[in-house]
């Protein structure tokens, strides 16, 4: 029986580094709500409602609740916002002029989340308050638990941490910054680029990102420097493919409305670093982050961060709107070796 | 003499580039004049400024100037706003200042997306100046024309085909 080598504990542990949005509190309207003294009712006061305050900024809401635990009605009703009636304390014939409430209570007031949730602690949070629907993403609830990868690809990802490790010590030596950087395509697990931060050499713009994806574009035939002078900078190239199949490189954490999902090859060949991994070593830069918006790559995994960085630090510039790509980030892959590079 | 750098978009628009080109001037002199080469290289940070950087790093060597005391006093001439990225490494080299032609909806860094020229960056070398709208129409236009040329609904990676 073959068995894989697999490590069974790890020092280290990913974190995906999520838009704001994802990472942020659940935000709080205050609502009046009343209980539904006649059951019977329910449907029509929902229609009365619906028409006298439509709730048109929280389709996430329902507008309805069961109460469990309170056996004199079993469900409550959201009325309206705060915000949407001029006077504050408000009795039933206040909340409805033409006073046709039937089987509704004296109206209580209650928090309600603004946003629909978008991970399960928000969901969590939310629900304490009042039901809303949630759309679960199961990638990002298992990357947020440290779930989403098993033993097997965490060992494979450290390998890939320890390339980038390894050519950083070179380029270290060589008077550079210690930074290191690895493109896989995990498709076939093969690293495409390996490269180090070149800054002091004749580019100050050629830091480790740079490097690999100049190097990516070398193994397509295509590249703008010479990377001759630095043996730990190197590619693979590309063989081409039979036909035009997309690689199968799974669900992203993040919407994207980009093509990053099919459509990855053209002329036989990987188009630019769609679908590729990136491991660096310390967190990139604004340029480099970019760098890897404008090359499509498809995740980054970093061990450090870096004061300036712009994948989670700074900025998160892999979760901007605005931007036409988007891609997964992922920080802490072996984060005391590569301190450790650092001091 | 600044119409150079119009010159260079519109030859990235007839090799099937982004039409973007620029000029980098130091003291009155010409180092350095780019335009996109992301198809060419297949690589996708060959934007018009750093081929431009490029050449006067080039430049630099071969006279053997110090290139921190030539970036310092170079101006960037640009027909679209830089993009994030080219805002970084212009930042990184300490360059002063940039004029450029139109903004950058979708990638600029000197305001549009981002304000990466003028953010609280300690790590990223020098905040720069930017002066926008230096024949803006004509840079606009070579855009238009560009994007009209690309299939909206097509995949762009097709749409990016060179044939
Ligand atoms: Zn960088
Ligand atoms: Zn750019």
């Amino acid at each position: 029986k073959q068995k894989t080598r697999v490590l069974s504990t790890f020092t280290w542990e990913v974190t995906p580094v999520l838009s704001d949005e994802k990472l942020c509190e659940v935000e709080l309207l205050e609502a009046f709500a009343a209980p539904i003294i006649n059951k019977k009712q329910t449907s029509c006061l929902i229609k009365q409602l619906t028409c006298l305050y439509p709730l048109n900024n929280l389709p996430h809401i329902k507008r309805v609740r069961n109460c469990r635990d309170k056996s004199d009605h079993p469900l409550e009703i959201i009325i309206c916002l705060l915000q949407d009636i001029p006077n504050r304390e408000v009795s039933l014939n206040d909340l409805f002029p033409e006073g046709k409430a039937n089987g509704l209570g004296e109206p209580f007031r209650v928090r309600i989340p603004a946003y629909q949730p978008l991970t399960r602690s928000q969901f969590e949070v939310a629900s304490q308050h009042w039901p809303t629907t949630f759309r679960e993403n199961k990638q990002v609830t298992d990357a947020l638990q440290g779930h989403l990868f098993n033993t097997e690809e965490k060992a494979k990802m450290q390998t890939f941490m320890e390339k980038a490790i390894e050519a950083a010590t070179v380029g270290k030596k060589m008077g550079m910054e210690p930074v290191g950087a690895v493109i896989v395509n995990p498709a076939t697990d093969e690293v495409v680029a390996v490269g180090h931060d070149c800054r002091n050499g004749p580019n100050p713009l050629l830091h480790a990102v740079m490097v690999c994806i100049d190097l990516v574009a070398f193994s397509q035939g295509g590249g703008a420097f010479n990377h001759n002078k630095y043996h730990n900078c190197c590619f693979k190239a590309v063989e081409s493919f039979p036909g035009e199949h997309a690689i199968n490189i799974g669900k992203p954490l993040l919407p994207s409305n980009d093509h990053s999902l099919r459509g990855n090859i053209v002329n036989g060949l990987p188009y630019i670093c769609t679908g590729y991994d990136l491991y660096v070593s310390r967190e990139p830069c604004v340029m480099c982050a970019m760098a890897l918006v404008h090359s499509r790559i498809r995740r980054v995994f970093y061990a450090t961060s870096f004061p300036d960085g712009a994948l989670g630090t700074k900025y998160k510039i892999h979760t901007k709107k605005d931007l036409n790509h988007h891609y997964d980030v992922f920080k802490g892959l072996m984060k005391d070796e590569c301190q450790f590079l650092l001091s | 003499m600044f119409c150079l750098f119009y010159l260079q978009a519109k030859e990235a628009l007839e090799n099937g580039e982004v039409p973007v080109g620029c000029l980098m001037v130091y003291r009155n002199e010409i180092l350095g004049q780019g335009r996109n080469e992301v198809n060419e290289t297949k690589n996708a940070t060959r934007h018009a400024e750093m081929v431009a950087i490029d050449q006067v790093l080039k430049w630099c060597h071969e006279k053997g100037r110090d290139r921190k005391e030539v970036f310092e006093h170079t101006v960037l001439y640009v027909t679209v706003e830089p993009c994030i990225m080219c805002a970084a490494a212009l930042r990184l080299l300490n360059i002063p200042l940039v004029v450029y032609g139109c903004q950058n909806e979708r990638f600029g860094g000197c305001g549009s997306v981002l304000n990466i020229s003028q953010d609280d960056l300690q790590h990223t070398g020098t905040p720069f100046q930017c002066l926008g709208g230096y024949r803006a129409e004509e840079a606009v236009e070579l855009l238009k024309t560009f994007y009209k040329a690309e299939n909206p609904n097509a995949p762009k990676s097709k749409a990016r085909k060179k044939q």
